[in-house]
Protein backbone atom coordinates (compact mmCIF):
# COMPACT_ATOMS: atom_id res chain seq x y z
CA UNK A 1 0.00 0.00 0.00
CA UNK A 2 2.57 2.52 0.70
CA UNK A 3 3.87 1.67 -2.83
CA UNK A 4 0.77 2.67 -4.53
CA UNK A 5 0.33 5.68 -1.98
CA UNK A 6 3.61 7.38 -3.25
CA UNK A 7 3.14 6.85 -6.88
CA UNK A 8 -0.57 8.08 -6.22
CA UNK A 9 1.19 10.90 -4.25
CA UNK A 10 3.71 11.71 -7.51
CA UNK A 11 1.20 11.23 -10.19
CA UNK A 12 -1.53 13.34 -8.95
CA UNK A 13 1.31 15.71 -8.15
CA UNK A 14 2.29 15.50 -11.82
CA UNK A 15 -1.08 15.92 -12.96
CA UNK A 16 -2.08 19.21 -10.79
CA UNK A 17 1.52 20.98 -12.09
CA UNK A 18 0.20 20.07 -15.85
CA UNK A 19 -1.44 23.05 -17.59
CA UNK A 20 -3.58 20.19 -18.87
CA UNK A 21 -6.22 19.93 -15.61
CA UNK A 22 -6.10 24.13 -15.66
CA UNK A 23 -7.64 24.63 -19.21
CA UNK A 24 -9.73 22.34 -18.48
CA UNK A 25 -11.30 23.24 -15.67
CA UNK A 26 -11.92 26.95 -17.03
CA UNK A 27 -13.39 24.93 -20.24
CA UNK A 28 -15.92 23.51 -17.42
CA UNK A 29 -16.39 26.58 -16.28
CA UNK A 30 -17.17 28.36 -19.64
CA UNK A 31 -19.53 25.01 -20.74
CA UNK A 32 -21.37 25.82 -17.51
CA UNK A 33 -21.56 29.91 -18.30
CA UNK A 34 -22.85 28.94 -21.14
CA UNK A 35 -25.39 26.36 -20.22
CA UNK A 36 -26.72 29.50 -18.32
CA UNK A 37 -26.85 31.46 -20.92
CA UNK A 38 -28.98 28.90 -23.46
CA UNK A 39 -31.18 27.75 -20.71
CA UNK A 40 -32.38 31.72 -20.65
CA UNK A 41 -34.29 31.34 -23.74
CA UNK A 42 -36.41 28.43 -22.88
CA UNK A 43 -38.30 29.57 -20.33
CA UNK A 44 -40.98 25.97 -19.81
CA UNK A 45 -37.85 24.13 -19.92
CA UNK A 46 -34.86 26.19 -18.30
CA UNK A 47 -34.42 23.86 -15.27
CA UNK A 48 -34.01 20.85 -16.48
CA UNK A 49 -31.78 22.78 -19.38
CA UNK A 50 -29.63 23.53 -16.88
CA UNK A 51 -29.18 20.64 -15.39
CA UNK A 52 -28.78 18.43 -18.15
CA UNK A 53 -26.37 20.38 -20.37
CA UNK A 54 -24.01 21.30 -16.58
CA UNK A 55 -23.83 17.75 -15.77
CA UNK A 56 -23.08 16.95 -19.66
CA UNK A 57 -20.62 19.23 -19.78
CA UNK A 58 -18.94 18.28 -16.41
CA UNK A 59 -19.04 14.62 -17.99
CA UNK A 60 -17.74 15.41 -21.12
CA UNK A 61 -14.35 17.11 -19.72
CA UNK A 62 -13.85 14.38 -17.61
CA UNK A 63 -14.18 12.20 -19.94
CA UNK A 64 -11.45 13.51 -22.75
CA UNK A 65 -9.55 14.53 -19.30
CA UNK A 66 -9.16 10.38 -18.16
CA UNK A 67 -9.30 9.55 -21.61
CA UNK A 68 -6.54 11.54 -22.87
CA UNK A 69 -4.54 11.70 -19.47
CA UNK A 70 -4.93 7.60 -18.90
CA UNK A 71 -3.57 6.61 -22.88
CA UNK A 72 -0.97 8.60 -22.62
CA UNK A 73 -0.08 7.88 -18.25
CA UNK A 74 1.98 4.70 -19.05
CA UNK A 75 3.09 5.09 -22.88
CA UNK A 76 4.89 8.42 -21.98
CA UNK A 77 6.83 7.29 -19.13
CA UNK A 78 7.99 4.32 -21.53
CA UNK A 79 8.83 6.57 -24.12
CA UNK A 80 10.73 9.04 -21.80
CA UNK A 81 12.06 6.37 -19.66
CA UNK A 82 11.41 7.35 -16.33
CA UNK A 83 9.37 4.34 -15.65
CA UNK A 84 13.07 2.50 -15.69
CA UNK A 85 14.08 4.39 -12.17
CA UNK A 86 10.37 3.28 -10.94
CA UNK A 87 10.76 -0.24 -11.70
CA UNK A 88 14.19 -0.78 -10.58
CA UNK A 89 13.40 -0.02 -7.27
CA UNK A 90 11.17 -2.87 -5.05
CA UNK A 91 8.40 -1.92 -6.86
CA UNK A 92 5.30 -4.25 -8.29
CA UNK A 93 4.37 -3.45 -11.73
CA UNK A 94 0.77 -3.93 -10.53
CA UNK A 95 1.51 -1.10 -7.62
CA UNK A 96 2.85 1.05 -9.93
CA UNK A 97 -0.13 0.50 -12.34
CA UNK A 98 -2.71 1.08 -9.67
CA UNK A 99 -0.68 4.25 -8.33
CA UNK A 100 -0.46 5.87 -11.48
CA UNK A 101 -4.37 4.90 -12.35
CA UNK A 102 -5.74 6.26 -9.21
CA UNK A 103 -3.66 9.51 -9.17
CA UNK A 104 -5.09 10.25 -11.96
CA UNK A 105 -8.57 9.60 -11.09
CA UNK A 106 -8.05 12.10 -8.16
CA UNK A 107 -6.92 14.91 -10.22
CA UNK A 108 -9.98 14.23 -13.01
CA UNK A 109 -11.93 13.63 -9.96
CA UNK A 110 -11.05 17.54 -8.78
CA UNK A 111 -11.30 18.60 -11.92
CA UNK A 112 -15.19 17.36 -11.62
CA UNK A 113 -15.67 18.45 -8.03
CA UNK A 114 -14.39 21.84 -9.23
CA UNK A 115 -16.96 22.79 -11.84
CA UNK A 116 -19.61 20.04 -10.37
CA UNK A 117 -19.48 22.79 -7.45
CA UNK A 118 -19.91 25.53 -9.88
CA UNK A 119 -22.35 24.13 -11.47
CA UNK A 120 -24.68 22.85 -8.40
CA UNK A 121 -24.13 26.57 -6.98
CA UNK A 122 -25.37 28.08 -9.83
CA UNK A 123 -28.64 25.61 -9.85
CA UNK A 124 -29.18 26.40 -5.93
CA UNK A 125 -28.67 30.24 -6.93
CA UNK A 126 -31.52 30.42 -9.07
CA UNK A 127 -33.71 27.97 -6.81
CA UNK A 128 -34.06 25.53 -9.51
CA UNK A 129 -32.29 22.73 -7.77
CA UNK A 130 -35.62 20.83 -7.10
CA UNK A 131 -36.26 17.07 -7.66
CA UNK A 132 -33.56 14.53 -7.52
CA UNK A 133 -30.05 14.35 -5.77
CA UNK A 134 -27.59 16.50 -7.45
CA UNK A 135 -24.29 14.78 -5.43
CA UNK A 136 -25.98 11.38 -6.60
CA UNK A 137 -26.27 12.60 -10.43
CA UNK A 138 -22.76 13.58 -9.67
CA UNK A 139 -21.05 10.67 -8.41
CA UNK A 140 -23.03 8.44 -11.49
CA UNK A 141 -20.94 10.83 -13.63
CA UNK A 142 -17.76 9.85 -11.87
CA UNK A 143 -18.21 6.18 -12.13
CA UNK A 144 -18.92 6.83 -15.52
CA UNK A 145 -15.33 8.45 -15.95
CA UNK A 146 -13.84 5.85 -13.87
CA UNK A 147 -14.65 3.24 -16.21
CA UNK A 148 -13.66 5.15 -19.03
CA UNK A 149 -10.32 5.62 -17.55
CA UNK A 150 -9.49 1.63 -16.54
CA UNK A 151 -10.69 1.26 -19.94
CA UNK A 152 -8.41 3.48 -21.70
CA UNK A 153 -5.48 2.50 -19.50
CA UNK A 154 -6.01 -1.38 -20.68
CA UNK A 155 -6.44 0.03 -24.34
CA UNK A 156 -3.26 1.96 -24.27
CA UNK A 157 -1.06 -1.40 -22.75
CA UNK A 158 -2.82 -3.56 -25.69
CA UNK A 159 -2.73 -1.71 -28.51
CA UNK A 160 0.50 0.57 -27.88
CA UNK A 161 -0.70 3.35 -30.17
CA UNK A 162 -1.96 6.17 -28.14
CA UNK A 163 -4.52 7.64 -31.63
CA UNK A 164 -5.83 3.89 -31.72
CA UNK A 165 -6.24 3.49 -28.01
CA UNK A 166 -8.43 6.83 -27.98
CA UNK A 167 -10.15 6.19 -30.92
CA UNK A 168 -11.41 2.65 -29.29
CA UNK A 169 -11.83 4.74 -26.27
CA UNK A 170 -14.33 6.77 -27.83
CA UNK A 171 -16.14 4.30 -29.98
CA UNK A 172 -16.70 1.81 -26.57
CA UNK A 173 -17.84 5.13 -24.93
CA UNK A 174 -20.38 5.88 -27.43
CA UNK A 175 -21.28 1.93 -27.19
CA UNK A 176 -21.90 2.23 -23.98
CA UNK A 177 -24.48 3.97 -24.66
CA UNK A 178 -26.30 1.74 -26.62
CA UNK A 179 -26.07 -1.81 -25.05
CA UNK A 180 -29.99 -2.09 -24.54
CA UNK A 181 -30.23 -1.29 -28.11
CA UNK A 182 -27.43 -3.77 -29.04
CA UNK A 183 -28.96 -6.45 -27.02
CA UNK A 184 -32.57 -5.98 -28.85
CA UNK A 185 -30.65 -6.26 -32.11
CA UNK A 186 -29.21 -9.65 -31.26
CA UNK A 187 -32.50 -10.95 -30.12
CA UNK A 188 -34.14 -9.98 -33.53
CA UNK A 189 -31.02 -10.89 -35.63
CA UNK A 190 -31.13 -13.80 -37.78
CA UNK A 191 -27.65 -15.05 -38.24
CA UNK A 192 -26.38 -16.73 -35.31
CA UNK A 193 -22.99 -15.58 -35.89
CA UNK A 194 -24.00 -11.64 -35.91
CA UNK A 195 -25.88 -12.62 -32.97
CA UNK A 196 -22.93 -13.88 -30.88
CA UNK A 197 -20.87 -10.78 -32.21
CA UNK A 198 -23.26 -8.07 -30.89
CA UNK A 199 -23.92 -10.29 -27.12
CA UNK A 200 -19.96 -10.07 -27.08
CA UNK A 201 -20.26 -6.46 -28.04
CA UNK A 202 -23.08 -5.64 -25.87
CA UNK A 203 -21.34 -7.58 -22.55
CA UNK A 204 -17.48 -5.71 -23.60
CA UNK A 205 -18.58 -2.32 -23.96
CA UNK A 206 -19.45 -0.96 -20.52
CA UNK A 207 -23.10 -0.56 -19.86
CA UNK A 208 -23.95 2.74 -18.81
CA UNK A 209 -27.35 2.30 -18.31
CA UNK A 210 -26.37 1.09 -14.94
CA UNK A 211 -25.08 4.78 -13.92
CA UNK A 212 -27.95 6.72 -15.84
CA UNK A 213 -29.30 8.63 -13.35
CA UNK A 214 -29.90 11.90 -15.00
CA UNK A 215 -32.96 10.51 -16.92
CA UNK A 216 -34.59 9.25 -13.60
CA UNK A 217 -34.01 12.86 -12.38
CA UNK A 218 -37.67 13.39 -11.40
CA UNK A 219 -38.58 9.71 -10.81
CA UNK A 220 -37.83 10.28 -6.99
CA UNK A 221 -34.46 9.47 -5.24
CA UNK A 222 -33.90 5.64 -6.50
CA UNK A 223 -34.05 2.71 -4.07
CA UNK A 224 -30.63 1.60 -2.03
CA UNK A 225 -30.14 -1.47 -4.27
CA UNK A 226 -30.55 0.46 -7.69
CA UNK A 227 -26.96 2.66 -5.98
CA UNK A 228 -25.57 -0.68 -5.01
CA UNK A 229 -26.01 -2.14 -8.17
CA UNK A 230 -24.71 0.69 -9.95
CA UNK A 231 -21.30 1.47 -7.16
CA UNK A 232 -21.14 -2.71 -7.78
CA UNK A 233 -21.24 -2.54 -11.85
CA UNK A 234 -18.47 0.40 -11.42
CA UNK A 235 -16.42 -1.19 -9.08
CA UNK A 236 -16.08 -4.37 -11.02
CA UNK A 237 -15.59 -3.81 -14.47
CA UNK A 238 -13.35 -1.30 -13.79
CA UNK A 239 -10.89 -3.64 -11.67
CA UNK A 240 -11.67 -5.95 -14.68
CA UNK A 241 -10.01 -3.55 -16.68
CA UNK A 242 -7.27 -2.71 -14.05
CA UNK A 243 -6.39 -6.95 -14.14
CA UNK A 244 -6.25 -6.94 -17.60
CA UNK A 245 -4.05 -3.81 -17.82
CA UNK A 246 -1.97 -5.29 -15.16
CA UNK A 247 -1.09 -8.72 -17.30
CA UNK A 248 -0.61 -6.78 -20.62
CA UNK A 249 1.99 -3.97 -18.20
CA UNK A 250 3.84 -7.87 -16.98
CA UNK A 251 4.82 -8.97 -19.84
CA UNK A 252 6.54 -5.38 -21.10
CA UNK A 253 10.07 -5.24 -21.84
CA UNK A 254 11.74 -1.64 -21.71
CA UNK B 1 29.13 -15.53 -2.53
CA UNK B 2 28.74 -14.06 -6.14
CA UNK B 3 26.99 -10.01 -6.31
CA UNK B 4 25.87 -11.25 -9.48
CA UNK B 5 25.95 -14.31 -11.96
CA UNK B 6 25.12 -14.92 -15.16
CA UNK B 7 24.54 -18.21 -16.69
CA UNK B 8 24.80 -19.11 -20.47
CA UNK B 9 22.33 -15.70 -20.39
CA UNK B 10 20.89 -15.68 -24.08
CA UNK B 11 18.84 -12.67 -25.24
CA UNK B 12 17.20 -12.11 -28.64
CA UNK B 13 14.80 -9.55 -29.64
CA UNK B 14 12.03 -10.23 -31.91
CA UNK B 15 10.07 -7.68 -33.64
CA UNK B 16 6.79 -8.82 -35.34
CA UNK B 17 5.21 -6.40 -37.90
CA UNK B 18 2.69 -7.29 -41.03
CA UNK B 19 3.30 -10.62 -40.34
CA UNK B 20 7.64 -10.49 -40.74
CA UNK B 21 9.65 -10.92 -37.61
CA UNK B 22 13.12 -9.60 -37.01
CA UNK B 23 15.33 -11.17 -34.61
CA UNK B 24 18.41 -9.43 -32.94
CA UNK B 25 21.01 -10.49 -30.95
CA UNK B 26 21.06 -9.04 -27.61
CA UNK B 27 23.53 -11.63 -25.90
CA UNK B 28 24.64 -14.86 -26.70
CA UNK B 29 25.90 -17.51 -24.15
CA UNK B 30 27.25 -14.57 -21.86
CA UNK B 31 28.38 -16.33 -18.65
CA UNK B 32 29.79 -13.70 -15.50
CA UNK B 33 30.59 -14.13 -12.05
CA UNK B 34 30.98 -10.53 -10.03
CA UNK B 35 31.97 -11.50 -6.24
CA UNK B 36 30.78 -9.17 -3.62
CA UNK B 37 33.28 -6.15 -3.14
CA UNK B 38 34.66 -6.06 -6.47
CA UNK B 39 34.01 -3.21 -9.20
CA UNK B 40 33.70 -4.72 -12.72
CA UNK B 41 33.66 -2.64 -15.93
CA UNK B 42 32.37 -4.07 -18.83
CA UNK B 43 33.55 -2.35 -22.01
CA UNK B 44 32.03 -2.70 -25.30
CA UNK B 45 30.99 -0.94 -28.80
CA UNK B 46 27.56 0.26 -29.20
CA UNK B 47 25.41 -2.15 -29.37
CA UNK B 48 27.39 -4.62 -27.80
CA UNK B 49 25.20 -5.68 -25.58
CA UNK B 50 26.31 -3.61 -22.59
CA UNK B 51 22.71 -1.87 -21.78
CA UNK B 52 21.02 -5.20 -22.72
CA UNK B 53 23.20 -6.79 -19.80
CA UNK B 54 22.06 -4.38 -16.88
CA UNK B 55 18.39 -4.03 -18.09
CA UNK B 56 18.55 -8.12 -17.40
CA UNK B 57 19.99 -7.82 -13.97
CA UNK B 58 17.52 -4.86 -13.22
CA UNK B 59 14.37 -7.26 -14.85
CA UNK B 60 13.52 -4.86 -17.14
CA UNK B 61 14.29 -7.17 -20.12
CA UNK B 62 13.71 -10.88 -19.60
CA UNK B 63 16.23 -13.41 -20.81
CA UNK B 64 15.41 -15.53 -23.49
CA UNK B 65 17.86 -18.31 -22.18
CA UNK B 66 19.82 -18.79 -19.10
CA UNK B 67 19.79 -17.69 -15.45
CA UNK B 68 20.37 -14.63 -13.85
CA UNK B 69 21.12 -14.18 -10.00
CA UNK B 70 21.76 -11.56 -8.17
CA UNK B 71 22.58 -11.17 -4.19
CA UNK B 72 22.22 -14.82 -4.17
CA UNK B 73 18.10 -14.63 -6.03
CA UNK B 74 17.08 -15.50 -9.34
CA UNK B 75 16.05 -12.30 -11.27
CA UNK B 76 13.27 -10.93 -11.97
CA UNK B 77 12.76 -10.31 -8.29
CA UNK B 78 11.28 -7.41 -6.92
CA UNK B 79 12.88 -8.04 -3.36
CA UNK B 80 16.02 -8.12 -4.13
CA UNK B 81 15.76 -4.66 -6.16
CA UNK B 82 15.57 -2.80 -2.69
CA UNK B 83 19.38 -4.14 -2.45
CA UNK B 84 20.48 -2.47 -5.70
CA UNK B 85 20.96 0.97 -6.65
CA UNK B 86 21.20 1.85 -10.21
CA UNK B 87 21.65 4.84 -12.30
CA UNK B 88 20.56 4.60 -16.27
CA UNK B 89 23.27 6.20 -19.18
CA UNK B 90 20.25 9.42 -18.81
CA UNK B 91 18.94 11.22 -15.91
CA UNK B 92 14.92 9.82 -17.17
CA UNK B 93 13.67 11.89 -13.68
CA UNK B 94 10.43 13.81 -14.56
CA UNK B 95 10.81 17.55 -14.58
CA UNK B 96 7.95 18.64 -13.04
CA UNK B 97 8.94 17.65 -9.56
CA UNK B 98 11.52 19.07 -7.25
CA UNK B 99 14.81 17.37 -5.85
CA UNK B 100 13.39 17.02 -3.03
CA UNK B 101 9.83 15.65 -4.06
CA UNK B 102 11.88 13.06 -6.37
CA UNK B 103 14.25 11.76 -3.89
CA UNK B 104 11.33 11.54 -1.50
CA UNK B 105 9.36 8.95 -4.15
CA UNK B 106 12.38 7.31 -4.44
CA UNK B 107 13.01 7.28 -0.86
CA UNK B 108 9.83 5.68 -0.23
CA UNK B 109 9.59 2.88 -3.02
CA UNK B 110 12.65 1.79 -1.87
CA UNK B 111 10.97 0.96 1.46
CA UNK B 112 13.11 3.60 3.67
CA UNK B 113 10.96 4.46 6.83
CA UNK B 114 8.84 7.38 6.98
CA UNK B 115 10.21 8.46 10.11
CA UNK B 116 13.78 8.71 8.06
CA UNK B 117 13.09 9.80 4.77
CA UNK B 118 12.81 13.48 5.10
CA UNK B 119 16.67 13.32 6.44
CA UNK B 120 17.65 10.58 4.33
CA UNK B 121 16.69 12.93 1.49
CA UNK B 122 18.93 16.15 2.29
CA UNK B 123 21.32 14.07 3.27
CA UNK B 124 22.07 12.50 0.19
CA UNK B 125 20.91 15.86 -2.19
CA UNK B 126 23.43 17.80 0.05
CA UNK B 127 26.10 14.70 -0.48
CA UNK B 128 25.52 14.66 -4.55
CA UNK B 129 25.99 18.47 -4.14
CA UNK B 130 22.59 19.37 -4.80
CA UNK B 131 22.00 21.06 -1.12
CA UNK B 132 20.89 24.67 -2.57
CA UNK B 133 18.99 23.04 -5.09
CA UNK B 134 16.31 20.92 -3.27
CA UNK B 135 12.82 22.84 -3.94
CA UNK B 136 13.90 23.47 -7.38
CA UNK B 137 11.69 21.82 -9.72
CA UNK B 138 14.07 19.42 -12.02
CA UNK B 139 13.45 21.24 -14.74
CA UNK B 140 15.62 23.95 -13.84
CA UNK B 141 18.38 21.56 -13.13
CA UNK B 142 21.35 21.82 -15.53
CA UNK B 143 22.28 18.25 -17.40
CA UNK B 144 25.19 17.92 -14.96
CA UNK B 145 22.70 18.59 -11.57
CA UNK B 146 20.39 15.79 -13.31
CA UNK B 147 22.84 13.23 -13.22
CA UNK B 148 23.70 13.85 -10.10
CA UNK B 149 20.13 13.84 -8.98
CA UNK B 150 20.05 10.30 -10.70
CA UNK B 151 23.23 9.15 -8.77
CA UNK B 152 21.32 10.04 -5.66
CA UNK B 153 18.00 8.07 -6.12
CA UNK B 154 20.70 5.14 -6.57
CA UNK B 155 22.44 5.32 -3.39
CA UNK B 156 19.66 6.93 -1.08
CA UNK B 157 18.91 3.33 0.39
CA UNK B 158 22.20 2.30 0.76
CA UNK B 159 22.59 -0.83 -1.28
CA UNK B 160 25.02 -3.18 -1.86
CA UNK B 161 25.33 -3.51 -5.35
CA UNK B 162 25.29 -0.57 -7.66
CA UNK B 163 25.02 -0.71 -11.36
CA UNK B 164 25.77 2.75 -13.64
CA UNK B 165 25.18 2.55 -17.07
CA UNK B 166 27.98 4.59 -18.61
CA UNK B 167 28.55 7.07 -15.62
CA UNK B 168 30.84 9.66 -17.77
CA UNK B 169 29.04 10.00 -20.98
CA UNK B 170 28.58 13.38 -21.65
CA UNK B 171 30.44 14.67 -18.37
CA UNK B 172 33.16 17.56 -18.02
CA UNK B 173 36.46 16.59 -16.54
CA UNK B 174 35.57 17.71 -13.04
CA UNK B 175 32.22 15.71 -12.81
CA UNK B 176 34.53 12.71 -14.41
CA UNK B 177 36.77 13.43 -11.57
CA UNK B 178 33.59 12.84 -9.26
CA UNK B 179 32.13 10.23 -10.31
CA UNK B 180 35.63 8.33 -10.09
CA UNK B 181 35.62 8.76 -6.56
CA UNK B 182 32.60 7.81 -6.01
CA UNK B 183 33.03 4.70 -7.12
CA UNK B 184 36.24 4.33 -4.96
CA UNK B 185 34.32 5.70 -2.44
CA UNK B 186 31.75 2.53 -2.67
CA UNK B 187 34.12 0.42 -3.20
CA UNK B 188 36.12 1.37 -0.04
CA UNK B 189 32.43 0.74 1.83
CA UNK B 190 32.71 -2.61 0.87
CA UNK B 191 30.25 -2.21 -2.36
CA UNK B 192 30.45 -3.81 -5.41
CA UNK B 193 29.84 -1.93 -8.59
CA UNK B 194 29.52 -2.96 -12.02
CA UNK B 195 29.41 0.07 -14.20
CA UNK B 196 29.78 0.33 -18.12
CA UNK B 197 31.49 2.59 -20.44
CA UNK B 198 33.21 3.59 -23.86
CA UNK B 199 36.17 5.27 -21.56
CA UNK B 200 38.72 2.86 -21.40
CA UNK B 201 41.10 5.83 -19.31
CA UNK B 202 38.54 4.94 -17.01
CA UNK B 203 37.38 2.20 -16.71
CA UNK B 204 41.08 0.96 -16.24
CA UNK B 205 41.56 3.32 -12.95
CA UNK B 206 39.17 2.30 -10.47
CA UNK B 207 38.10 -1.28 -11.75
CA UNK B 208 39.34 -4.49 -10.31
CA UNK B 209 38.38 -6.48 -13.11
CA UNK B 210 36.85 -5.53 -16.88
CA UNK B 211 34.58 -7.60 -19.09
CA UNK B 212 35.02 -6.50 -23.11
CA UNK B 213 32.02 -7.31 -24.88
CA UNK B 214 31.51 -7.64 -28.70
CA UNK B 215 28.71 -9.17 -30.73
CA UNK B 216 26.35 -10.21 -27.69
CA UNK B 217 29.38 -12.34 -26.72
CA UNK B 218 31.46 -12.02 -23.44
CA UNK B 219 34.62 -12.12 -25.34
CA UNK B 220 37.45 -11.42 -23.02
CA UNK B 221 38.05 -10.82 -19.51
CA UNK B 222 41.13 -9.43 -17.53
CA UNK B 223 42.26 -8.56 -14.11
CA UNK B 224 44.02 -5.75 -12.79
CA UNK B 225 47.43 -6.75 -13.12
CA UNK B 226 46.64 -7.24 -16.99
CA UNK B 227 46.80 -3.73 -17.13
CA UNK B 228 48.19 -1.59 -14.76
CA UNK B 229 51.37 -0.72 -15.24
CA UNK B 230 51.58 -1.57 -19.43
CA UNK B 231 51.02 1.29 -21.40
CA UNK B 232 48.19 0.75 -23.44
CA UNK B 233 47.51 -2.30 -22.55
CA UNK B 234 43.55 -2.36 -22.08
CA UNK B 235 42.97 -0.26 -25.14
CA UNK B 236 44.95 -2.87 -27.57
CA UNK B 237 43.04 -6.11 -26.06
CA UNK B 238 40.31 -3.88 -26.40
CA UNK B 239 40.97 -3.06 -30.19
CA UNK B 240 42.11 -6.33 -30.60
CA UNK B 241 38.72 -8.34 -29.45
CA UNK B 242 35.81 -5.84 -30.48
CA UNK B 243 34.76 -6.63 -34.03
CA UNK B 244 32.31 -3.42 -35.72
CA UNK B 245 28.80 -4.41 -36.23
CA UNK B 246 27.80 -1.05 -36.94
CA UNK B 247 28.77 -0.69 -40.46
CA UNK B 248 31.24 1.92 -40.27
CA UNK B 249 34.74 0.85 -41.53
CA UNK B 250 38.35 2.12 -40.35
CA UNK B 251 39.47 5.53 -40.85
CA UNK B 252 42.52 5.14 -43.36
CA UNK B 253 45.45 7.45 -42.78
CA UNK B 254 47.36 7.03 -46.03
Amino acid sequence: MGTIKAVFDYTFREHVRHKVWLSAALFGLIMIAGALVTSALAQDERARMLLDLGLAANEAIALVSIVFLTVHLILQEIESRAVFLILTHPVRRADYLLGRFFGTLAAVGLVMAVTGLAHWGLLKAAGLLEGGSYLLAWACSFGKVAIMGALSLLLSLALTSEAAAMAFATFLWVLGHFTAEIRFLADKSASPAMRAFLMVAARAAPDFAHLNYRDAWHAGFPSASWIGAAALYCVAYSAACLALAVQAFDQKEF
Amino acid sequence: MNALSFKKVGKIYRRSHLGKTTETVGLVDFELDVPQGQVFGLLGLNGSGKTTAIKLLMGLHLPTTGDIEVLGRRVPDVEVLARIGYAPEAAYLNKLLTGRETLRLFAALSRIPAAEREARVEKILADVGLGHALDKRLGEYSKGMLQRASLAQALIHDPELVILDEPVTGLDPLAIKEVRALILWLKAKGKTVLFSSHDISEVERVCDRIGILSGGRLALVMTQNEWRGKADALESAFAATVKRTDGVGEIRLD
